[in-house]
This record gives C-alpha cells, sequence and structure tokens, in this order.
C-alpha cells in the first residue's frame, strides 16, 4: 500500500517537470495535424493509427498495426440529439481500451467516399482533443488514399493493451445553445453546411427551420477538399478561412451544422492547422437551435 | 472473373455448368441472358455433393424452412387458419427469406429486391457478417449493434466482435434437429459462456449482480436503451419507432427484461382471408435480446430508476390499442427496495 502511494507521488513529480519541459519549447506539437500516406508509411512505429471504420471493414483490411474503434463508440444519440459525446466515463474507457493516453500521438483514420464518410474520422479527432489528447492528427484522404496509393494493407486485428485513460476533459471546447444565444452580434459563428442548406433554400428532415442562426457566416465544408478526398494545401484552407471568419487568430468562433458532425472539420483546420486559439463547436447545432421558436434565425 | 480463382479453387474444377447449368462455351458472366440458374445452391444437393453432412442437417435449419414464421404465429390459429395461412401467407411470401448455402457464402442478399452482389469476386467465403447476416438483420440486429440507428455501439462491436464471435456455424448450419422456434436451437449464445457476473470487484456492481439472479435479465440492466420496434404488420409492410420497454418475460414469467413489440396484429392476414380465433393466446410482446449492450445505462447508474422511477416498465395506457388480452402478463411494478431486516 506504501508503495503504491509512493510510485504515485514520483509519478506526479515526474509528470510536473515533464509539463515543465514542454512548455520551455516553443510548439509542443510534433505531429503534424495532416499527414499524407508517404510520411505516414515511413512513420508507422511513431504513432496509434486508429481506424474508425466498421469492424468488418477493417477486419477485410486495414494500415498495419492500426487498432479499430468503429465511429458508432465515439458519437452517441442522447435525448433527440445525434452525435453528441458519450459520458465521461464511457469515453475514458473507449479511449483506455484503445489504448490511448493523453500523451499519445494519435492519426486518426477513416473512410473518404462520401462527404460524410470523411467527418467521421473529424469528430473522433476532435472527440480526443476533447478528452486531452495532445496529439492528434488526420490522414489526408483517409484509409480510401492509402489504398489507392498502393500501400501495405493488413487483415491481422491488433489488440491493443488496454490503458487507464486519465486525460483532463477540455470542457470549453464544446458551447451549448445559451452559449450561442451569448455570442450572437459579439463572436464569429460560422455555418459550414452547404450553400443551399445556409441559405434557407434546403434542410434536413430533422431540422426544423429552414436558414441559418442569424448573423452566422457562410464556410461549407466540401470546400476543403480536393476531389480525391485529400485535404486543400495548408495556404488554400488559410484564405478561405480569413475570407470567412477574418485573421484574427483570438476572436471567439463558433462552429455548427446539422448535428455536430460536419463542423469538426473546419474546427480542426481552423485550431489545429491554422492557429486560431479560440474555436468551438456547437454540438446541439440546428437540430437543437431550429426546434426553438424563439432562437433567431435568417433569412 | 479473378482467373487465379478459377484456377486454384476446387468449386470451379467443372467450370460453371455443375452448379449454373447451360453450356460452358461462353464466358458470358450474365447469367440471366442464358437462362441459367441463377441461385443455384437452393437446391441443397448441389453443395451436398461435397459438403454432404452440413446441407443434410441445413435442410432442417431455421434460415432454411424458416419455420419461426408459421410455428409461433399459428399459436394464433385454428387448426383450419393455420392450415390457409400455411398455404396462403407462409409458403407465399414467408419462405422467400430463407436463406441458402449461398446468401451466407457466395452472394450477399437481396434486401427489398436490392443486392450488392458477390460477396468476393465469386469466392466461396467462409464468413462475411458486414455483407450477409447484416442484410437480412439490417432491420434491427445489425444497425443496433453497430450503432448505425444513431444509438449507442454494442460495447462487443467496440472491442471488435462480430455476429460469429459469439454465434456459432453449428447453430446456424442446425444439427438435423427439426426446430420450431429458434428458442428451441441448441447452442444459441447466452451471456453466461463468457461471463460470470457476481464476483467483480467493486461492491455495488456485485450487489447488483447478485440480487437480481433470475430477477432482471442481462439485458435489463446492460441494453442501452431504445431500440426497434415493427408494428401494424400487414403484407410485409410495417412500421417501425424506437422505444424502450422493460416488463416480465412471456418466455418464463418471472424474469424482468426487455420486450419487444411483435409486429402481427389482429387484422395482420385479412387480406389474405386468414383470421385468428386465438389471437389472444400470445401476447404482443415478446422477449428482445437486444444488440446493444453497454457497461453503464441509466439503470446501472442508478438503482432507482427501476425501483422508484419504474423507467422503461410498460403499464396498462402504454400497451398497443386493441392488443392481445395476454398482454397484462408483461406487466411488472417494482417495488422499492426493500429496507435491511
Ligand atoms: C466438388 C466438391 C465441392 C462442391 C460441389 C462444393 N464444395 Fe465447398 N468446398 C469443397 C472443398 C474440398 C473445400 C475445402 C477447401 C479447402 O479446404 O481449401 C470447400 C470449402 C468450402 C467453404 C469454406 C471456404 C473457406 O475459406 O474455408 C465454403 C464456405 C464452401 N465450400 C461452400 C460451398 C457451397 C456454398 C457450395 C455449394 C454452392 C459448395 N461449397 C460446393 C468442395 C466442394
Ligand atoms: C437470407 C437472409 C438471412 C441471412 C443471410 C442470415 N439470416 Fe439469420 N435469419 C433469417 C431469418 C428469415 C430468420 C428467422 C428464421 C425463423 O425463425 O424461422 C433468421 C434467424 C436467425 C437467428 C435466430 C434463429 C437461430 O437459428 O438461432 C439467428 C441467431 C440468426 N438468424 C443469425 C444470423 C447470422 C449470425 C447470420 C450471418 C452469418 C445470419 N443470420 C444470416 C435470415 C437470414
Ligand atoms: C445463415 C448463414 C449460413 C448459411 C445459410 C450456411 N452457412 Fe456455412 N457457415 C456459416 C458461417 C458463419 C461459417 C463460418 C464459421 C466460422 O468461421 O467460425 C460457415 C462455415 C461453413 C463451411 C466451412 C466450415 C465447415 O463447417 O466445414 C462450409 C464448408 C459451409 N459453411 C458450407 C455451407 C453449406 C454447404 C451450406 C448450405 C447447405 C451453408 N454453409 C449454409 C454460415 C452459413
Ligand atoms: C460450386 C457451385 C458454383 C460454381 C461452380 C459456380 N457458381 Fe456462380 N454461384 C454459385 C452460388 C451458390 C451463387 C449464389 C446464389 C445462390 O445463393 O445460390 C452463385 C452466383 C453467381 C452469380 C450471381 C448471380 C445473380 O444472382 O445475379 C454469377 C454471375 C455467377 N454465379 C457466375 C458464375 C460463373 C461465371 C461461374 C463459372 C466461372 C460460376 N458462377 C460457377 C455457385 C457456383
Ligand atoms: C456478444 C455476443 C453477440 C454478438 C456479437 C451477436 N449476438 Fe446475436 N445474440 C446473442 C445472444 C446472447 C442472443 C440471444 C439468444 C437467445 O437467448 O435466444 C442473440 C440473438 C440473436 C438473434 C435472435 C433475435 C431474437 O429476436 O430472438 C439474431 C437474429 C441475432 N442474434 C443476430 C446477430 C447478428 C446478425 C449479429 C452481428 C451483427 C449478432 N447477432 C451478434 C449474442 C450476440
Ligand atoms: C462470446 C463471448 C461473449 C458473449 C456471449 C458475451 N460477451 Fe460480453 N464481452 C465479451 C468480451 C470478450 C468483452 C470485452 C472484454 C474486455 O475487453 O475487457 C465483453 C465485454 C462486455 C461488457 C463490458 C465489460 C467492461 O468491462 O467494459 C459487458 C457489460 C458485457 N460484455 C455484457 C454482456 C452481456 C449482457 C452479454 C449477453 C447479451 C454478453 N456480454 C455476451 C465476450 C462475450
Ligand atoms: C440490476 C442490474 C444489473 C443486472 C441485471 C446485470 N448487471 Fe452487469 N452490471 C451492473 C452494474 C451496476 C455494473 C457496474 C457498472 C459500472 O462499473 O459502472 C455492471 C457491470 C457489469 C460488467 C462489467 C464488470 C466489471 O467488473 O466492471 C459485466 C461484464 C456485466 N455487468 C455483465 C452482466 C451480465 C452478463 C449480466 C446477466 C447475467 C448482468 N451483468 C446483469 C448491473 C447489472
Ligand atoms: C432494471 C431494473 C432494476 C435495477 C436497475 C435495479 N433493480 Fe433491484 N430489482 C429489480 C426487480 C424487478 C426486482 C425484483 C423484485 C422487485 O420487484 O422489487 C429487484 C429486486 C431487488 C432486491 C430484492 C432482492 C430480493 O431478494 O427480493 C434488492 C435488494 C434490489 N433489487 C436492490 C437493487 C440495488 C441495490 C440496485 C442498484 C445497484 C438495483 N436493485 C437496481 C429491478 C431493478
Amino acid at each position: 500500500m506504501i508503495m503504491k502511494k509512493r510510485g504515485k507521488f514520483l509519478s506526479v513529480l515526474a509528470g510536473l517537470i515533464f509539463v515543465g519541459a514542454l512548455a520551455a519549447t516553443a510548439s509542443a506539437r510534433e505531429l503534424e495535424p495532416v499527414v499524407t500516406t508517404a510520411w505516414l508509411e515511413k512513420n508507422l512505429d511513431k504513432v496509434i493509427v486508429l481506424d474508425v471504420r466498421k469492424v468488418e471493414e477493417y477486419r477485410g483490411g486495414h494500415i498495419p498495426g492500426a487498432v479499430n474503434v468503429a465511429y458508432g463508440s465515439w458519437a452517441i444519440k442522447r435525448g433527440e440529439l445525434l452525435n453528441e459525446l458519450p459520458a465521461d466515463d464511457d469515453l475514458r474507457d473507449v479511449l483506455g481500451s484503445a489504448g490511448i493516453e493523453p500523451a499519445s500521438k494519435v492519426v486518426v483514420v477513416g473512410k473518404t467516399a462520401t462527404p460524410a464518410d470523411r467527418v467521421d474520422a473529424t469528430r473522433v479527432a476532435w472527440t480526443l482533443i476533447y478528452a486531452g489528447v495532445s496529439e492528434v492528427s488526420l490522414l489526408s484522404g483517409g484509409y480510401d488514399k492509402w489504398v489507392a496509393d498502393g500501400k501495405a494493407v493488413s487483415t491481422e486485428a491488433v489488440r491493443p493493451r488496454a490503458k487507464d485513460y486519465r486525460g483532463r476533459f477540455h470542457k470549453d471546447l464544446v458551447v451549448t445553445k445559451a452559449a450561442v444565444a451569448a455570442a450572437l452580434g459579439k463572436g464569429v459563428i460560422v455555418d459550414v453546411r452547404e450553400r443551399d442548406f445556409y441559405e434557407g433554400k434546403k434542410k434536413l428532415p430533422f431540422v426544423e427551420r429552414l436558414g441559418h442562426i442569424k448573423g452566422a457566416v457562410s464556410l461549407p465544408t466540401s470546400t476543403m477538399y480536393e476531389a480525391d478526398g485529400t485535404y486543400k494545401a495548408k495556404d488554400a484552407l488559410a484564405a478561405l478561412a480569413a475570407a470567412a471568419v477574418g485573421a484574427d487568430r483570438d476572436r471567439e468562433i463558433i462552429l455548427y451544422c446539422d448535428t455536430g458532425k460536419f463542423c469538426t472539420a473546419w474546427w480542426f483546420m481552423m485550431r489545429e492547422l491554422l492557429g486560431y486559439k479560440n474555436v468551438k463547436v456547437y454540438d446541439g447545432s440546428m437540430m437543437e437551435w431550429a426546434k426553438d421558436p424563439a432562437a433567431p434565425m435568417e433569412p | 472473373m479473378d482467373a487465379g480463382l478459377l484456377k486454384d479453387d476446387v468449386h470451379f474444377a467443372g467450370g460453371c455448368t455443375p452448379c449454373h447449368g447451360g453450356d460452358d462455351t461462353q464466358t458470358d458472366k450474365d447469367l440471366a441472358h442464358r437462362g441459367k440458374v441463377k441461385r443455384p445452391s437452393e437446391d441443397l444437393s448441389l453443395c451436398g455433393k461435397c459438403h454432404g453432412a452440413t446441407a443434410a442437417r441445413y435442410s432442417k435449419a431455421l434460415h432454411y424452412t424458416t419455420a419461426g414464421f408459421r410455428h409461433v404465429v399459428t399459436k394464433r390459429m385454428n387448426h383450419k387458419e393455420a392450415r390457409d395461412y400455411n398455404e396462403r401467407v407462409f409458403e407465399q411470401s414467408c419462405r422467400s427469406c430463407h436463406a441458402t448455402c449461398g446468401s451466407c457464402h457466395v452472394k450477399a442478399p437481396a434486401v427489398g429486391g436490392i443486392s450488392i452482389g458477390l460477396i468476393k469476386g465469386h469466392r466461396f467465403v467462409r464468413r462475411d457478417e458486414g455483407k450477409t447476416c447484416a442484410f437480412c438483420h439490417g432491420g434491427r440486429v445489425y444497425p443496433e449493434y453497430t450503432g448505425d440507428y444513431g444509438g449507442k455501439a454494442d460495447v462487443h462491436y467496440q472491442k471488435g466482435m462480430m455476429c460469429m464471435d459469439c454465434h456459432s456455424a453449428g447453430a446456424l448450419h442446425g444439427d438435423g434437429r427439426a426446430y420450431r422456434f429458434k428458442e428451441e436451437v441448441k447452442g444459441r449464445p447466452s451471456c453466461r459462456d463468457c461471463h460470470r457476473p457476481g464476483n467483480e470487484e467493486r461492491l455495488t456492481t456485485r450487489i447488483a449482480h447478485l440480487r437480481h439472479e433470475g430477477k432482471v435479465s442481462c439485458y435489463g440492466c446492460h441494453s442501452a436503451g431504445e431500440y426497434r420496434h415493427c408494428f401494424e404488420c400487414h403484407e410485409g409492410g410495417a412500421q417501425s419507432k424506437a422505444d424502450f420497454v422493460l416488463g416480465l418475460s412471456p418466455k418464463n414469467n418471472r424474469t424482468v427484461t426487455t420486450l419487444r413489440l411483435v409486429p402481427t396484429v389482429r387484422d395482420s392476414f385479412k387480406k389474405q382471408g386468414v383470421t385468428m380465433t386465438h389471437y389472444d393466446r400470445l401476447p404482443n410482446y415478446w422477449d428482445a435480446p437486444v444488440h446493444n449492450i453497454r457497461k453503464r445505462t441509466d439503470r446501472t447508474r442508478s438503482c432507482e430508476a427501476c425501483h422508484e422511477e419504474k423507467r422503461g416498465f410498460i403499464v396498462k395506457e402504454r400497451l398497443i390499442k386493441n392488443g392481445s388480452r395476454s398482454n397484462a402478463g408483461v406487466l411488472y411494478e417494482p417495488r422499492p427496495i426493500p429496507a435491511k431486516p
């Protein structure tokens, strides 16, 4: 018992020293936020590749060494709302059972065939960062690109060694409806849905009203991809973002879509790649906002 | 077709004709245009030439006989009605849902007339649940399991398990006995095959498990929440909704478990002129082994969810309208946790 206690104390001390070391180096990130298949192929031993495709797809073939936790374990339905965060303890279990720790370097890999496929990986990346994993990256083009580039695949399922996940959650990365209402006219609110939705010409069946949150600017998710599902180059993404939200890196920016999934793609690029420091996700998104008749919308 | 496959796989040693008929001088892949057999494994003796024991057993398996569609609902009928049902409903529509050997090993089954085609080229694959089981059981089991309905993925799926990690080929192929419905099938999986609850480290977990043995099923506490219910079934068409229902198991009348609405209603077979004299013999609810297991649910988090709030427990007012009189048997009202003596 005493041994155990001392061990814990020592590790806390070590943790403090470690944090100090990190702070001394200017940028803590070693892993590029977006990596290519060529880079990943050479660095497979340095990262945890997290494959979020379905179990059967993973079994059919995956990046060698990749661990699999399918998308459905990262985002759940809560009440009426789709794509919500699991409870903290459940999320810790999912992370721990995938062998992920706060200091892990994780590359998230999904499918990229359809626009909806592409944001599985970004929503999971956002969730990991929310849960306190410090270095999370995306594979540009996802598994589809890996295969198209003729890289090696494996059918051997990897059983990660379970860890006790103890990261600190960044609760401030998610905002509630009330916080969005309070930000109206102050922060920048970004609608990442396609133009027809932003302009109020179309809506999904579960969204009650046409239009967008009052004052929101438009930055459709589709603009960030090349035709093959890879991400556009950094300067192209920077120009798109700046045109929509300006260049001020400190201003509060709130992103939303229909269910809180698509908007994680621009969230990731803005915060991890382009250096915007105060970017948040409105998880309830249009599904929640449009239900409230008092929540202002336009046109 | 993959030339290597033709050369290396014993199944193609005699070309296409032994299975699809016709002549082999053409290599046209489109069988339909040559008037050949599209579903050769419909004839069990074909695969049976070499897989004799499996084919013989399979001829009696539920997946082939779909006897479950006959034996359960006919309990609601008298002899004549049951005979009419067998002729007019079962043979006409239910039988067509049966699985051929090819449905699990060669070609993804068509659902609603659409199939994604061969599972993997024309390989004779051992198992590929995502392209076989997933389609026929795509109404509830599969999407419940993966979380595709937007619910929560089953913890076993989270951990990388697929259907056949719990279900056995032995049970699917059958053991040569003609079971009438799934409850009779030997080798069905059970939670207790792999878990022996009752000696966990945490006291509350242990109490939860020991106090409810035989009183509450594993699903009662570990089903994540809402699952699909089909209702108002008429001629194969039914509506569906998500709901969470706890009540007394009609199977044993003593365990609280998750229940699912049975789609058969009083006038389900009216069009075909089949009535159900004994409709009220069976309830409209049946045990649901829901494939959405989680370690933590709102019930494992709170004893009060059941004992005080009675959350999810079906009450008289919530029973379907004009339902079976046996429905009263599934109602159960949990009591407050007894004070320590
Ligand atoms: C001419 C004999 C023959 C016929 C007819 C035949 N099989 Fe086979 N089958 C074999 C043999 C031999 C093997 C074992 C091959 C091996 O072990 O590599 C086999 C293996 C299999 C396997 C296992 C494949 C694996 O990867 O483990 C499946 C599934 C299968 N057969 C299905 C069928 C089905 C379905 C039919 C009917 C459409 C059929 N077979 C007809 C001879 C036959
Ligand atoms: C062609 C459609 C079809 C395919 C493919 C199929 N099933 Fe079924 N399955 C059915 C039908 C229809 C029944 C109901 C049979 C009955 O009750 O008479 C059933 C019943 C069952 C049952 C309960 C009865 C029993 O035998 O225990 C289980 C378990 C099951 N299926 C699992 C699976 C699994 C696992 C797979 C994939 C390996 C699969 N099924 C593939 C149509 C299919
Ligand atoms: C409902 C789905 C289903 C149907 C229908 C089915 N099988 Fe299978 N069969 C399986 C599964 C699943 C496995 C693999 C089990 C495993 O790998 O653990 C299997 C394994 C096999 C194998 C390889 C292992 C063994 O038992 O030798 C053969 C051969 C086979 N099946 C033949 C057949 C034949 C012949 C038929 C028709 C008479 C048939 N199966 C019908 C699901 C099915
Ligand atoms: C050992 C038996 C066997 C042999 C040999 C065989 N097939 Fe098949 N084939 C099947 C089975 C089984 C199915 C799936 C349908 C079913 O469930 O019976 C199938 C399905 C097909 C289908 C899909 C049919 C559809 O529904 O549209 C095509 C196309 C086909 N086979 C082509 C071929 C060709 C071409 C050859 C020769 C190179 C060949 N098959 C040889 C057993 C066989
Ligand atoms: C963790 C283990 C496990 C996994 C994984 C699993 N099942 Fe089951 N399944 C069970 C158990 C346990 C039962 C209940 C058996 C019983 O009591 O009759 C069951 C029952 C069923 C039934 C009968 C349903 C009913 O209403 O009675 C079907 C059909 C079925 N499973 C299909 C599947 C399919 C398809 C998959 C893959 C998508 C799958 N199962 C994965 C454990 C599992
Ligand atoms: C074929 C074996 C098998 C069957 C059948 C099975 N399980 Fe599991 N179950 C497992 C495995 C393996 C795990 C993962 C254990 C791990 O990773 O620590 C698991 C995990 C779980 C967990 C999560 C445990 C944790 O610590 O996170 C629960 C809860 C659970 N199962 C309940 C059930 C229930 C309820 C059933 C019946 C519906 C069932 N299981 C059927 C093998 C099985
Ligand atoms: C009365 C409610 C209840 C019932 C019934 C019940 N459980 Fe549990 N189970 C719990 C609770 C509470 C926990 C602890 C959850 C937590 O850690 O937060 C638990 C945890 C578990 C775990 C994880 C064990 C661990 O050490 O963390 C497994 C596996 C499990 N249950 C399996 C089963 C199986 C199998 C059955 C049916 C035989 C079953 N449970 C029935 C309430 C229940
Ligand atoms: C899924 C609903 C459910 C949950 C959750 C649940 N119970 Fe129960 N419990 C029951 C039912 C049903 C009975 C059977 C007797 C009754 O109706 O009260 C029962 C019986 C009991 C009994 C009496 C056992 C006996 O010998 O008569 C105790 C004690 C008990 N529960 C304690 C707890 C505790 C403590 C928890 C939380 C850890 C808990 N229950 C959670 C449904 C539940």
